[in-house]
């Protein structure tokens, strides 16, 4: 038996036992959750970046790349690697692909349309000096930016990526847990990060910041309320609180919000679209409150409060509230694409037929699909922040209290009467 | 001997509870005792998710850990308390008078609560602490299989709503886990509706005074 073999076997058996098996697909499925994550928060710092350039009328960051020099300090010999290049396929030097790789950039650097920025911002925040002012209380000082970056990284545990695979050691249910009580379980620890604001606020022992994290805390407590009742109409349509069996419904029958396939051509699914609009446009503006996103970033509104709770933070704690804020932004945008656009569902039926040909090509299209939407609803985060101005402190307590969550209550009498009276 | 792994992080999160509950009470700094009170909130949730109640453990967090506790640390905050001077100049005996009262209370309380705990089925198995609550839920579980039956013909309330989700009734069927949701609301809305009303309208009472206490009257 050759060493291959033997290993090839230890696998197998190692897999075959139910609990191993459990454990290492639980885990893989963790570390790619998390690096989906953690990749989305650099990702969505740079379509910001891009976006607001874009929207402004500006290039934005397009320059960071990966400089030749680098290499050339490396041992590379080669000055000018590009004319090396065009000299080696005989392309002229004058002729117009040696001027666009000229005006690429091409001769200098590797192109990564500044994809490299948020990786250099990283490394400067890292680099930058830690001050903690002498007047602050220093334990929750250091306690509360990990308040604020942890909670969204748990959330995440619920939100499924792909549909299941079946192999010869059992079933993977691509989430990480496959839990009954979903959403509920991300708006628990999402809300959380709320102590991270407050305590942020108050640790830093000065007015602005202390302003700051009290208006976090008013605003995620107000919005929090709404969101909740906002979702009441999805449940009484899916009957359920697995956020698996959810996304599986709207592969099935159409997506929450365009229900063309399968039994969601019915008259009372087409009724239910004005419920579950309202209820999209609810839960959306919440999404935005809850991850104080520009129309609602009160907390930090550098025109009343310098910086809002963090104005006392510098260096990796500072970037540690970033991180938390574009966190919390990426998972609110993964529960709504899991919610109302149908989480990884393909649609028109194709993942059924995907799955008949082979399900691990169905898991990898479905992924695929996932992170798309992801990166559309990230992108019109961003287009919403470039686009409106920001609330007035009294306007964003009015528009929670005295209008969401009235609507949100009617909805859900709205919701039953459709699913009561037209059959 | 076997260990299910929920009973080792039964004690585990028991023993952070009440470490947690200590230090709300012998915390000097307020924002120390509400933070501890999360903490413990926290691990009573977690000792109900060991448990499968996931509903009761998320809510508890939703609730208590999410809202009721920050408002507490807003008001902790806003009064800005300085920790607590040391003024032990009552005297002996006057201290010993003082706290009498509180500990006869405390001892009290914790003598029912522990008693009324140990004569349940189960309470001395110490190798499984969860006992209890997993007698509870197999009797649960025999009620799930009578709930699944049709709830048309219950008088209580005007029939269910069409579900336009046949398949997630059948999912909850399936033996590995108890679909606390649904039965937590079936109980509610049906065998204790009438004091979950009553509830309802004493909280809503509170509410409406709480508003009336606090509006300022203009008086022109």
């Amino acid at each position: 038996m050759s060493l291959f073999d033997s290993i090839w076997n230890w696998c197998v058996d190692l897999l075959s036992n139910e609990i191993w098996f459990y454990l290492i697909t639980t885990v893989v499925k963790l570390v790619l959750m998390f690096a989906v994550i953690l990749a989305f928060v650099v990702l969505s710092v740079w379509i910001e970046r891009r976006v607001a350039g874009w929207i402004q009328d500006r290039p934005g960051p397009n320059r960071a790349g990966i400089p030749l020099q680098l290499f050339q300090r490396f041992g590379s010999k080669e000055k000018q690697p590009l004319k090396e290049w065009l000299h080696f396929f005989g392309v002229p030097e004058t002729c117009w692909i040696a001027k666009l790789c000229t005006w690429l950039r091409l001769d200098r650097e590797i192109p990564t349309f500044g994809l490299m920025q948020p990786c250099l911002d990283g490394g400067k925040l890292f680099l930058k000096q830690e001050l903690t002012p002498s007047y602050v209380r220093k334990i929750y000082f250091t306690i509360a930016p990990m308040l604020v970056l942890g909670p969204p990284m748990v959330a995440a545990a619920v939100i499924p990526f792909a549909s299941s695979v079946t192999t010869d050691f059992g079933t993977i249910n691509m989430v990480v847990a496959n839990i009954g009580i979903g959403p509920l379980w991300i708006f628990a620890i999402s809300g959380l990060s709320v102590y991270g604001l407050t305590l942020a606020g108050w640790s830093s022992n000065s007015k602005y910041p202390f302003l700051g994290g009290l208006r976090a805390t008013a605003q995620l407590i107000s919005y929090e309320v709404a969101m909740g009742l906002s979702i009441i109409p999805l449940l009484m349509m899916f009957s359920t609180l697995n956020m698996q069996d959810i996304v599986q419904y709207q592969a099935d029958n159409g997506w929450t919000l365009l229900p063309l396939w399968g039994e969601g051509l019915s008259w009372q699914r087409w009724a239910m679209m004005v419920p579950l609009g309202l209820s999209f446009i609810i839960f959306v503006t919440c999404v935005f409150a809850e991850a104080n996103r520009t129309p609602f970033d009160m907390a930090e509104c550098e025109t009343d409060l310098v910086g809002g709770y963090h104005s006392e933070y510098s260096s990796m704690k500072f970037a540690s509230f970033f991180m938390g804020e574009y966190a919390a932004m990426v998972i609110g945008s993964a529960l709504v694409v899991t919610l109302f656009l149908g989480g990884w569902s393909i649609g028109f039926g194709a993942d059924a037929a995907l799955h008949s040909v082979c399900s691990w090509l169905a898991v990898c299209c479905q992924f695929l699909m996932f992170l798309i939407k992801l990166v559309a609803f990230v992108v019109f985060f961003v287009w919403v922040r470039w686009t409106l101005p920001r609330f007035r402190w009294d306007q964003v307590m009015k528009l929670g209290w005295l209008v969401f969550l009235e609507l949100a209550v009617a909805n859900i009498f709205l919701t039953a009467a459709v699913l009561y009276f037209i059959k | 001997m076997d260990f299910a792994i929920s009973s080792i992080l039964f004690y585990v999160f028991a023993a952070m509870a009440l470490i947690c509950a200590c230090s709300v009470i012998f915390a000097s700094n307020p924002v120390t005792s509400a933070m501890s009170m999360a903490l413990c909130f926290a691990a009573t949730a977690a000792i109900l998710f060991g448990m499968g109640a996931q509903f009761l453990g998320i809510v508890q967090i939703i609730v208590y850990a999410g809202a009721i506790l920050v408002l507490f640390l807003f008001v902790v905050m806003m009064l800005d308390i300085k920790t607590e001077e040391e003024d032990n100049d009552f005297g002996v005996v006057r201290n010993l008078v003082r706290m009498t009262p509180g500990v006869l209370v405390a001892g009290v309380l914790g003598a029912m609560i522990c008693i009324a705990a140990l004569k349940l089925p189960g309470a001395r198995d110490w190798n499984n602490p969860l006992c209890t609550a997993w007698n509870a839920r197999s009797e649960l579980c025999i009620g799930k299989q009578q709930s699944t039956v049709t709830v048309t013909d219950n008088k209580d309330f005007g029939g269910a709503l069409p579900a336009l989700n046949p398949v997630a009734a059948t999912n909850d069927t399936k033996a590995s886990s108890i679909p606390d949701v649904k039965l937590l609301g079936k109980r509610l809305f049906t065998q204790y509706n009438i004091e979950f009303v009553i509830l309802s309208f004493a909280l809503l009472a509170g509410t409406v005074g709480a508003v009336a206490l606090s509006r300022k009257i203009h008086k022109d």
